[in-house]
C-alpha cells in the first residue's frame, strides 16, 4: 500500500457508498416514502458512515497510520498550546543534539574511520628504543642500517618500509612552488596496498644512489600542476632544482597521511603530493648507531599479532645489539603500534572530553525536558484520569504521554541534524594534522546514525518518567479529590527534586572541568616562556638542493639575505634559525667535554641549534654570561649554551671558555664556549626546554631555515618586504611563508583553545539549564503549596520566613546535586591531570567557584518564585478552595 | 483510538463472508445487491444494516477472495462496483461451507441428542 493511493482508495469508497445509498432511496422511494424521508431511511439502512469507513480502512490495513496522523495531529495542537515550552524544548533537544553529533563526528574521524587503505588494521609503525636515551627519548625513529637488518631476517611481516618527509621546490622559473615530498623506499607500495593509476611504482634499482631522481605525483597535484597530461609518463619535472623523470600518476582515492608525529604543532606540513625513492649511500647504512632518522611503517602477515611481530624485531634488535663496537654499546628493541593509533597519537583524551562533556550537557538537557514534562504531566493528570475511567488502557495511556516527547525529539533531531551539518565543515581545522589528509569533513552517516540514536535516547531519558506516571493513573483517586486539590504526589515531587540533583551533579562537573582547563591556559599563555614575540615576524625559507648542495653556498646565501634583510627599515634585529620557537626540535647530539670517555651512548644528550649572530638579540634570550656570536667569529667554531646545559656538563663552573666536542666526532676541533643563555620554552610552552646548545651558521646549516625579524613598526607590514629582499637575492627560492611569532604562539595553544571554548560553551549552556530547572520546580511547588503558604502567613509567619521556605526548597536539591558534581570531577581527576597545566585537578579555589556559581544560578532561580510566594494574600489563599 | 469489539461479531463476521461468497456464486453483483440479497433470503431475520456489508467486502477482496470493478449496470446508464469470485474465493466457499456444517451438526448433538438417535 502506498500512501498516495490513500486519496485515490478514499474516493473510490465515498462513491461506491454513495450508489449504494442512491438505489436505497430509489426502493425507499418505491415504498412509498416522499424525497426527504426516503433519503433518510436510506440513510439509515446503510448504517454509520464513519464507522464502515474506518472498519474498512482497518481492511484495507491503513488503521495504524491512520492512528499515528491522529497522535500527530494531537501533539502538534497540545504543542500549539504551550508555544513557549514547545520552542524551549525543541531548541534545547536541537542544540544538545546538534552539538553532540558534531563532536561526534569529529571523534568518529579521528578515532574509528579505518584509514583508506586496504586491511588497514594491519599497518604498524616501528620505532627503536634505546634504554640509553629512554629518558629523553622514549622511542626514536628507525635507523636506515638497522631497517636493512629487520628486512632480510624478519618473519612476521609482509613487508615493510622506510621513509622520511619534507618539502621541495618544484619548477624552476621564478619563484617556484613548495610541495610536500615523501622518500620512501619502494616497500610502501606493497605495505599500503597501492598501485600507480597510471606508469610504475619505484624499481629496486632506483632506491640506489644516482638512480633516485625519478618520481609517483599525486593525483591532485597531476590535475593541478599539469592539467591531467595523459602523456606525462618519462616527462621530466625539476624537483628541487634537479631533473626528474615522472614514473607513475597515483589514483585520486590514494591520499598519504602526514608522517611527521606530533612535531611541530605550529606548523602544519605540507601536504604530501610527490613521492620519490629513498636511496641510502654506503656510508648511511654503516652507520650503526647513528641515523636514528626514519618513519617505520609495515604490514604484518595475516595471523601474527602485533605482539609476536614485536618479539621477532626484538630479537633482531638483540643481535643488533650484541654486534655493536664498544663505543657505541646501547640496549634496543623496537615498539610497534597501530598505524591509526599512531595518528591520532595524544589527541585521544582531549577529544573524549569534549566528546564526554557534550554529552554531559545533552543529558542536562533531556533531564530539564523530563523536568519539564512532569510538570506538564501533573497538569493533564484529570485529562488522563477521564480518558482512563472511559476505559483506555495502560499502554494506550503511555502512548498518550509519549506522543509529544516523541513529536518534541523528532522535531528538535531534525534541527539537530541541520546543525551539525552547518558546523561540522568548521571543525575540520581542529583534525589533527596527520589525520587531516581524507579531504574535507562532513556530516555522514555515521554523524547521522549518532543523531538519531540520541534523539531515541532523548525520548527515553525525558519521556519515561511522566510516561511512568501516567501509567500509574488511579482514576478514582483523581477524580475524586475535586479538581482544586488535585496536587502533585509526594513521589512525583521526589522524582523532580532528584532530576534537578542530577543536572546540577553534571552542571558541576562541566563547570569545574571548564574552570581547570580556562586557570591551565591562562597559566600557559603567562608561564615566564624566556623569549618575547612582541614586533617579530617570521619566514621559513627553502633552498633547492641543486643550487644549494652543502653548508657553504647555504650559508653565503643566509649571509647575503641577513645583510639585506638588516638594511631594510625598520629592522632592528634579523637572523636565522634551524627551528622557529614552538615548531618542533631537530638535531640531538652529544657534547663530549673534555676528559670525558664513555661510549658516545652514554654521553648527556643535547639539542643542537644552527643560529644567526643576532638570534638571541631578535627574540629577547637573556644572556647570562660571555657575549653572542659576532659575524667578526665567523669560521670559528664556538657556541653559546643553555645555563641547563652548563649546569650539568660543567658543574659549578663558569662555561664560558671551556670546550667540548661532538659526541660522534671525537677527531674535530672542539667547540670553544663564548656565552651562557637562560633557559626558555621555545620546544613547548607546556615544558622548559631540555639542554641546548647554538652553534653559528656558518658551522652547519641546512636547505631549511626560518627567519626571524624584530621591527619597529607594524610587523604585519614586513611581508611583502621580507619576501622581495629574498627574492632579490634568488629567484629560485619558493615563496616563504610569513608569520608573526605571536601568531605561532597563540597556535601553539590552538586546540587547547578549542577544548575549552567548546567546554565554555558548554558549561554556560547547562548552567543555564540548571537554573531553568531549579526555577521549574520551586515555581511550580510555590504554586502548589500557595494554600499552605496563605495559612502559614494568617499564623503569623513573616516574608522573610516564606523567602526561607523557598529557598530551602529550591537549594537543598542544589546542594545535595553540587556535592556529588565535585564528587564526579575529583573521581575523573586522573583522566584530566595530563590535560593541565601548573592546576591541579583538586583545585579548592575552583572547586569552590563551580559550586558558588550554581548556588547563585540556583539563588537566582529562586528568587523570582520566592517573590511570589511572599505575596501570597492570605485571606485569598485560603477562601480559593 | 480503538474500538472495542463485541466478542459475538467474530463469529457473525465469519458468516457474513460465507454469506457473500455464496451470494456472488450466482454472478458478478454489487454491494446493495448483495445486501438486499441476503435480507431477501433469510425473510429480513438478520437484520443487518448493509453498511457493514462494505468492510467485508473490502477484506475479501484483499484476501483475493473476490475482484471488483466499476461496470456499468444493464439496466441503467450508470457505473456500479461489481464483484465477483475468484478462483481462490471458490476454494474459501467450499472450506468455510464444510467448517460451518461441521459446526452446525456438533452444536445440533449437543442440542438435540433425542432427534439424533432417532
Amino acid at each position: 500500500m502506498n500512501w498516495w493511493q490513500f486519496g485515490r482508495r478514499d474516493a473510490d469508497l465515498e462513491r461506491e457508498l454513495q450508489s449504494d445509498l442512491d438505489l436505497e432511496e430509489e426502493v425507499q422511494r418505491q415504498n412509498g416514502l416522499a424525497g426527504e424521508e426516503a433519503r433518510y431511511a436510506a440513510r439509515r439502512a446503510l448504517g454509520n458512515m464513519a464507522l464502515i469507513r474506518e472498519q474498512t480502512h482497518e481492511a484495507w490495513g491503513w488503521a495504524t497510520l491512520e492512528r499515528l496522523a491522529q497522535d500527530l495531529r494531537y501533539a502538534v495542537r497540545q504543542l500549539r498550546r504551550s508555544p513557549g515550552f514547545s520552542v524551549v524544548t525543541a531548541a534545547t533537544l536541537a542544540l544538545g543534539i546538534g552539538a553532540t553529533t558534531a563532536i561526534f563526528t569529529l571523534v568518529y574521524d579521528v578515532m574509528l574511520r579505518p584509514l583508506p587503505f586496504a586491511q588497514a588494521d594491519r599497518l604498524v609503525t616501528m620505532e627503536e628504543i634505546a634504554v640509553e636515551w629512554s629518558n629523553i627519548y622514549p622511542t626514536l625513529p628507525v635507523s636506515a642500517n638497522h631497517f636493512t637488518f629487520w628486512l632480510q631476517h624478519n618473519r612476521s611481516f609482509d613487508s615493510m618500509a622506510v621513509m622520511r618527509q619534507g618539502s621541495a621546490p618544484l619548477g624552476t622559473d621564478g619563484r617556484p612552488l613548495q610541495v610536500g615530498v615523501l622518500t620512501t623506499t619502494p616497500g610502501i607500495f606493497s605495505v599500503l596496498r597501492v598501485q600507480p593509476q597510471l606508469g610504475r611504482i619505484f624499481a629496486l634499482e632506483e632506491a640506489q644512489p644516482g638512480n633516485e631522481h625519478v618520481a609517483i605525483l599525486m593525483y591532485d597535484l597531476w590535475r593541478e600542476q599539469f592539467a591531467g597530461d595523459p602523456g606525462i609518463i618519462g616527462k621530466t619535472m625539476r624537483l628541487n632544482g634537479f631533473p626528474y623523470t615522472v614514473i607513475g600518476v597515483m589514483p585520486p582515492s590514494f591520499h598519504m597521511p602526514s608522517v611527521l608525529g606530533p612535531m611541530g604543532n605550529a606548523n602544519r606540513p605540507l601536504p604530501i603530493e610527490v613521492l620519490e625513492p629513498l636511496a641510502f649511500s654506503k656510508e648511511r647504512l654503516a652507520e650503526q648507531m647513528g641515523d636514528l632518522n626514519y618513519f617505520g611503517l609495515a604490514r604484518l602477515r595475516p595471523g601474527v599479532s602485533v605482539a609476536v611481530a614485536t618479539a621477532d624485531l626484538d630479537a633482531l634488535q638483540h643481535t643488533i645489539s650484541a654486534n655493536l663496537p664498544a663505543n657505541e654499546k646501547a640496549t634496543l628493541s623496537v615498539m610497534l603500534t597501530p598505524f591509526q593509533e599512531q595518528l591520532v597519537g595524544n589527541n585521544r583524551k582531549p577529544l573524549m572530553i569534549v566528546l564526554a562533556a557534550v554529552a554531559g550537557l545533552l543529558l542536562v538537557g533531556c533531564v530539564n525536558i523530563a523536568n519539564l514534562l512532569l510538570a506538564r504531566a501533573v497538569g493533564q493528570k484529570q485529562q488522563m484520569a477521564v480518558a482512563a475511567a472511559l476505559g483506555a488502557r495502560r499502554a494506550q495511556l503511555v502512548r498518550m504521554a509519549l506522543r509529544e516527547t516523541v513529536l518534541l525529539a523528532v522535531a528538535g533531531g531534525g534541527l539537530g541534524v541541520l546543525l551539525a551539518f552547518v558546523t561540522v565543515p568548521a571543525m575540520q581545522r581542529y583534525l589533527p594534522a596527520a589525520l587531516d589528509f581524507r579531504g574535507p569533513l562532513h556530516l555522514d552517516w555515521a554523524g547521522a546514525g549518532c543523531a538519531l540514536l540520541l534523539a531515541v535516547v532523548a525520548t527515553l531519558l525525558a519521556g519515561a518518567a511522566p510516561a511512568f506516571m501516567v501509567s500509574r493513573t488511579a482514576p478514582n483517586e483523581v477524580l475524586q479529590a475535586g479538581s482544586r486539590l488535585a496536587s502533585e504526589s509526594r513521589g512525583s515531587r521526589q522524582v523532580r527534586r532528584v532530576l534537578v540533583g542530577l543536572e546540577v551533579a553534571v552542571s558541576v562537573a562541566l563547570v569545574l572541568m571548564t574552570g581547570l582547563l580556562t586557570a591551565s591556559l591562562v597559566k600557559l599563555m603567562h608561564v615566564d616562556r624566556g623569549f618575547t614575540t612582541e614586533k617579530t615576524m617570521t619566514a621559513v625559507i627553502d633552498l633547492p638542493t641543486m643550487s644549494y648542495p652543502d653548508d657553504q653556498p647555504r650559508a653565503a646565501f643566509y649571509r647575503e639575505v641577513l645583510e639585506r634583510m638588516d638594511r631594510l627599515p625598520g629592522v632592528e634585529h634579523a637572523a636565522i634559525t634551524s627551528v622557529l620557537p614552538l615548531t618542533g626540535d631537530s638535531w640531538g647530539d652529544m657534547a663530549r667535554v673534555a676528559g670525558d670517555n664513555r661510549p658516545v651512548t652514554q654521553l648527556p644528550l643535547e639539542s643542537f641549534r644552527w643560529v644567526g649572530p643576532e638570534y638571541f638579540s631578535t627574540i629577547n634570550l637573556q644572556l647570562i654570561a660571555g657575549q653572542f656570536f659576532t659575524q667578526s667569529d665567523w669560521g670559528k667554531d664556538v657556541a653559546v649554551v643553555s645555563e641547563k646545559t652548563a649546569k650539568s656538563l660543567w658543574p659549578g663552573k663558569n662555561p664560558v671558555g671551556l670546550q667540548f666536542t661532538r659526541g660522534d666526532r671525537s677527531k674535530e676541533l672542539p667547540f670553544t664556549v663564548i656565552g651562557m643563555v637562560a633557559d626558555a620554552r621555545t620546544i613547548s610552552l607546556a615544558k622548559p626546554d631540555p639542554m641546548l646548545i647554538y652553534v653559528p651558521y656558518w658551522y652547519r646549516c641546512e636547505q631549511t631555515a626560518g627567519l626571524v625579524l624584530r621591527t619597529r613598526q607594524d610587523p604585519s607590514e614586513m611581508a611583502e618586504a621580507i619576501r622581495q629582499t629574498i627574492w632579490s637575492v634568488d629567484r629560485g627560492v619558493p615563496v616563504p611563508t610569513v608569520r608573526a611569532l605571536s601568531g605561532m604562539v597563540a597556535d601553539s595553544v590552538a586546540n587547547q583553545r578549542f577544548e575549552m571554548d567548546l567546554l565554555l560553551l558548554f558549561a554556560v549552556s547547562a548552567l543555564f539549564l540548571a537554573g531553568l530547572g531549579v526555577y521549574g520546580v520551586v515555581t511550580y511547588s510555590v504554586v502548589q503549596r500557595s494554600r499552605e503558604i496563605g495559612l502559614r502567613m494568617a499564623l503569623g509567619a513573616q516574608r522573610t520566613s516564606v523567602y526561607r521556605l523557598v529557598f530551602r526548597d529550591g537549594l537543598f536539591p542544589v546542594a545535595v546535586g553540587a556535592a556529588a558534581g565535585v564528587g564526579l570531577a575529583f573521581g575523573s581527576a586522573r583522566v584530566v591531570s595530563s590535560l593541565l597545566f601548573q592546576v591541579s585537578p583538586y583545585d579548592p579555589a575552583l572547586a569552590a567557584g563551580a559550586v558558588g556559581a550554581l548556588f547563585a544560578v540556583g539563588a537566582a532561580a529562586c528568587l523570582l518564585p520566592a517573590r511570589r510566594a511572599a505575596a501570597v494574600e492570605p485571606m485569598q489563599a485560603l477562601r480559593a478552595e | 483510538m480503538e474500538k472495542q469489539v463485541p466478542q459475538r461479531v467474530g463469529l457473525l463476521q465469519g458468516t457474513l463472508d460465507m454469506l457473500i461468497l455464496r451470494t456472488l456464486l450466482y454472478g458478478p453483483t454489487h454491494g446493495h445487491q448483495i445486501g438486499k440479497h441476503i435480507q431477501r433470503t433469510t425473510n429480513e431475520f438478520l437484520q443487518m444494516q448493509h453498511g457493514s456489508l462494505y468492510p467485508a467486502l473490502h477484506r475479501l477482496e484483499k484476501r483475493g477472495w473476490v475482484s471488483a470493478k466499476w461496470e456499468t449496470a444493464p439496466d441503467r446508464n450508470r457505473e456500479f462496483k461489481y464483484y465477483r469470485l475468484t478462483d481462490k474465493g471458490r476454494k474459501q466457499l467450499v472450506v468455510e461451507e464444510s467448517q460451518w456444517k461441521q459446526m452446525a451438526e456438533a452444536v445440533a448433538r449437543v442440542m438435540w441428542p433425542a432427534a439424533e438417535e432417532n
